[in-house]
Formats: C-alpha cells, sequence, structure tokens
C-alpha cells in the first residue's frame, strides 16, 4: 500500500530522512517509532503530500505520490484518514459537525451523513457527545472526536502522528483499543509514536528511525 | 442549510461589524452608481432631445410661389445632410405666435397672418455641418432669411446650446463615473481587506481542511459566498434608496423640464429602466465579489500551503 524507496530529505543542515526505504501492507499495523527529530513526522508528511522528497519515490498503491500534480493531492488526502497529536478540531463546530466536515470534503451525499456520523461516533464511544463542542470535550474525547473524523470517510489507510502524546496511559489505551479494533476492519495503520509501553503492548511491526534513517523494519 | 453557507452565515455572526462595513460601503457605492446612471440616462435624454428639434429655419420671401417653394423643399428632402424637413406656412405661423403670446392675447390681436413670412424648418444630421448648410440655402432664389431657430430671439445660436449642453453632459458622464469608479474601487480594497482578514482567522481550519483533503475551491466557497452576499445586499439596499429618492423627486423634475422626457413619464418605462441599472449593477457587483474573493483566497493560500 505504501513503499518508501530511498527517501532522501534535508532541512538546510539537518538530515531529516536519509536514504529510508520501506513498505507497508494491505491492513498492516505499522508503528513508525524514534527519538524526537528522527524523522517519524516527515514521512507521515510525505505520505500526505505535505512535504516533497529531495530525492526518491513515495508510493501509494501504485502512484508515485512524488510526481503527483497539486490539482490531485486533495484526492489523494481524501482516501487517507489522519489523526493528529493536537487532534485539530475545529473549535467553532460540534462533534457532529467536526466529523461532517470530513464527508463535505469528500463531496459524499448529504443523505447520507446522519447514519455514518452516528455509525463512526457510536464507534468511538462518543454518541452522547454529539452536540458538544471541542472546548467541552476531555483529551481522550478530543481524540476520538479526531479518530472519528478520520474514520467516517472510510479510508484505505490511517495516518496517526502521536495519538496518545497528549493522554495519559488510561486514555492512550482506549485510544489504541479503538486503533486495534479499526485495523481487525482490515484497515491500514501507520502510527507514529515514541510510547515504548504502547509499542510493546500491541505487538505490531515496528519501523525504527534513528536520524533519519531506518535503523530497524 | 449548507455547510458553506452555514460557515458563511458563522463568520458575519463572529464578526458583524466588518460584514456592517462592507455592506454600507456596498449600499453607498450603488446608490451613488444608481444615481448617477439615472442622471446620465437624462442628460443623454435632453441632449437628444434638443439635437432632434428643428434646428435651422429658412424664413421665405413674401412673393415665392408655390412651385419654387415645392421644388426647393423637394431638394432640401434630397440632401443627405438634412433632416425632419417641414413645412411652416403663414397661417400656421400666427397660430405658433398666438400660442407663444397666449397670455397676452391684445399682441396676437394686433397681427395678422400677411406679417409672417412662411418658413422650412429643418434639421442637421451633425450641427458642424450647419453653417455651411445656412449658407448654401441663404443663396436660394426664394430664401429671405436663413439661421439657426434659437437666433430669433437673438439669443444665443442653437449650436451654442447644444455644445452647452453636450458639455454638461460629458461633465455628468466623466464626474460620474469618476466619482463611481473611486467609490467602486474603495468598495472593492473593503471588500479585500475583510476577506483577507477573514481568511487570516481561518488560517487554521484552512490548514485543517486542506490536510484531510479539501480542494481550494472547497475552502474558498464560504470566502466568496460571503463576499456576494455582501454585494448583493449593497446593490439591493444602494438600488431601492436610489429608486424611492428619484420617485419621490422625479414628478418635480418632470414638471420642471415640460416637454423635454428627461426621464420616462410612463410608470411601467420608469420602473424598466431603473430594473436594467439594477441587473448591471448586480453583475457589476458580482465580478467585483468574485474577483475580491478570489484575490484574497489565493493570496491567503499561497500563505498556508
Amino acid at each position: 500500500m505504501i513503499k518508501f524507496e530511498n527517501v532522501t530529505k534535508s532541512f538546510g543542515r539537518i538530515n531529516a530522512l536519509d536514504n529510508v526505504s520501506f513498505e507497508v501492507s494491505d491492513g498492516e499495523f505499522v508503528f513508525l517509532t524514534g527519538p524526537s527529530g528522527a524523522g517519524k513526522t516527515t514521512i507521515l508528511k510525505m505520505i500526505l503530500r505535505d512535504i516533497l522528497p529531495d530525492s526518491g519515490k513515495v508510493f501509494f498503491g501504485t502512484t508515485d505520490i512524488t510526481g503527483l500534480a497539486e490539482k490531485d493531492v486533495p484526492n489523494l488526502r481524501q482516501q487517507m484518514g489522519i489523526v493528529f497529536q493536537d487532534f485539530k478540531l475545529l473549535p467553532e463546530r460540534t462533534v457532529t459537525e467536526n466529523v461532517e466536515v470530513a464527508l463535505a470534503v469528500a463531496d459524499l451525499p448529504q443523505e447520507e451523513w446522519e447514519a455514518r456520523v452516528k455509525h463512526v461516533l457510536k464507534l468511538v464511544g462518543l454518541s452522547n457527545r454529539a452536540k458538544l463542542f471541542p472546548s467541552q470535550l476531555s483529551g481522550g474525547e478530543l481524540q476520538r472526536v479526531s479518530l472519528a473524523r478520520a474514520l467516517v470517510v472510510n479510508p484505505k489507510i490511517i495516518l496517526a502522528d502521536e495519538p496518545t502524546g497528549n493522554l495519559d496511559w488510561k486514555t492512550a489505551e482506549g485510544i489504541m483499543e479503538l486503533f486495534e479494533k479499526i485495523n481487525k476492519e482490515g484497515k491500514t495503520i501507520i502510527m507514529a509514536t515514541h510510547h515504548e509501553g504502547i509499542i510493546k503492548h500491541a505487538k505490531h511491526r515496528v519501523v525504527k528511525l534513528i536520524d533519519g534513517k531506518v535503523e530497524k523494519s | 442549510m449548507n455547510i458553506h453557507t452555514r460557515t458563511a452565515v458563522d463568520a458575519i455572526k463572529r464578526s458583524p461589524f466588518q460584514a456592517v462595513s462592507a455592506i454600507f460601503v456596498m449600499t453607498l457605492t450603488f446608490f451613488v452608481a444608481t444615481t448617477f446612471a439615472v442622471l446620465l440616462y437624462a442628460s443623454s435624454n435632453s441632449l437628444k432631445y434638443v439635437e432632434t428639434r428643428p434646428q435651422i429655419i429658412a424664413f421665405l420671401k413674401k412673393d415665392a410661389g408655390e412651385t419654387k417653394v415645392t421644388e426647393l423643399q423637394n431638394k432640401l428632402q434630397s440632401d443627405v445632410r438634412l433632416k425632419d424637413i417641414k413645412y411652416v406656412p403663414k397661417e400656421q405661423a400666427l397660430e405658433i405666435y398666438k400660442e407663444a403670446t397666449s397670455d397676452n392675447p391684445l399682441l396676437s390681436e394686433l397681427v395678422s397672418p400677411s406679417i409672417f413670412p412662411a418658413s422650412l424648418e429643418f434639421s442637421v444630421s451633425d450641427l458642424m455641418l450647419a453653417q455651411g448648410v445656412i449658407e448654401e440655402v441663404g443663396k436660394e432664389e426664394v430664401v429671405d432669411q436663413v439661421g439657426f431657430t434659437a437666433n430669433i430671439g437673438g439669443e444665443k445660436s442653437l449650436d451654442e446650446v447644444v455644445n452647452r449642453l453636450k458639455n454638461i453632459s460629458n461633465y455628468v458622464r466623466i464626474g460620474g463615473l469618476v466619482f463611481v469608479g473611486v467609490l467602486a474601487v474603495t468598495s472593492f480594497l473593503v471588500l479585500l481587506v475583510i476577506i483577507s482578514m477573514r481568511m487570516t482567522t481561518r488560517k487554521g481550519e484552512v490548514e485543517i481542511l486542506s490536510l484531510i483533503g479539501a480542494t481550494p475551491s472547497f475552502v474558498s466557497k464560504p470566502i466568496v459566498l460571503e463576499g456576494i452576499l455582501y454585494v448583493v445586499i449593497g446593490v439591493v439596499v444602494g438600488w431601492i434608496s436610489s429608486f424611492i429618492m428619484w420617485l419621490y423627486v422625479s414628478p418635480n423634475i418632470l414638471s420642471y423640464f415640460g416637454q423635454i422626457p428627461i426621464l420616462p413619464k410612463n410608470p411601467v418605462d420608469f420602473f424598466l429602466l431603473f430594473l436594467i441599472i439594477l441587473g448591471i449593477e448586480m453583475a457589476v457587483g458580482l465580478i467585483l465579489a468574485l474577483l475580491g474573493t478570489m484575490i484574497a483566497v489565493k493570496r491567503s493560500f499561497k500563505k498556508v500551503r
């Protein structure tokens, strides 16, 4: 599903990625791990085509996304679900509206919205929070909304950038359970994290990055 | 309400003063634009009226024979430079005199048709040709005197009157266009500033939407809708205000100008004139809104992406 082929990226003198190659298959759950600045977020941003490599190629399926035209980028992103460490929710929209935004972006028929939103909110356990605003939710609940927004468009892959970074252990465990559940339903998940406890507990494949190089895959 | 309309309405609710200032400037612009459009119509109508009046009058000699007068009339009719050729016999000349002196019947009682010469009245297709025509017609055997109609009273010649009207009409046109142009540019800039401010406050939202796959058109739709809303309200309110003002003043204007059809006298035509102005203003306004929002959105996108 995702393939990095000799990808190198520098930001000035800093080598964010140095000749990185790895593959992620359909339905796989992969942890990207390593210390801060190792290149985890850079990899996720490249999959989202938020940044381009200096050299090498990144494939999504059979498409080389490094050569993708600017106008095709939104379409690529619509096939992915993304969960951020800082949730990135729209503060002036309710939980339901935050999830609906993803459906509107994907241009799905409005008649389908209610059922889809109900389904994902039930899946993440937020049915009773649908009318609340982000400021009225806890950290764990905000991350669940973020996950619901990622899932509602039924993406092929979920990219999660430190989704438990701002959460306590118990809440993080709850979020991880949700990711496990989603992965069991066949979704590919690439999660950037440096949370050793979570990685050990989940027992999935780990791609370890040190100073922009893949140390273990 | 769809998601874009809701976003636009929420944005207006969040900063109502920005919305009010945008609408206020738009209203002022389109009020002035409507008022000037009507002024332009009125000045061009009065000019057309004066230009199509008989401009030259050739007084015929008292002993001019009917055949020779007809010959001259036919000759003038075949001249492409001339139009609206009209023969005014002595009796009709007396009637015109009587009508002109109706407030003093004693004056008309003292005269008989015999003292008024018959005349040929006509207009020229272009006033520049008038002087040459006067000279040519003056040489005709049956013609006693020839000149501009306005010369009869010894006042200014008609071409002076027309030139003055043309100047006034041009001043209205140029002055109006400059004034409306300055207001239109101001409105455009106000719209640009407000939309740019809106984009700055939405920067975080735009970034999120972009990351989850929103196209630039998805992001800009609420902004474009907001711009269109300001313009539509501005056009309608400005137009209605000007329409009410003209409805109020038009009876006085019409009675002051008398026969000159400065404004349509028929209510349907009057309304139709304003309807046409509304249509043009709406089209111009929408172009302004689209252009303004597109520029603001494009600039903001460069910063975000």
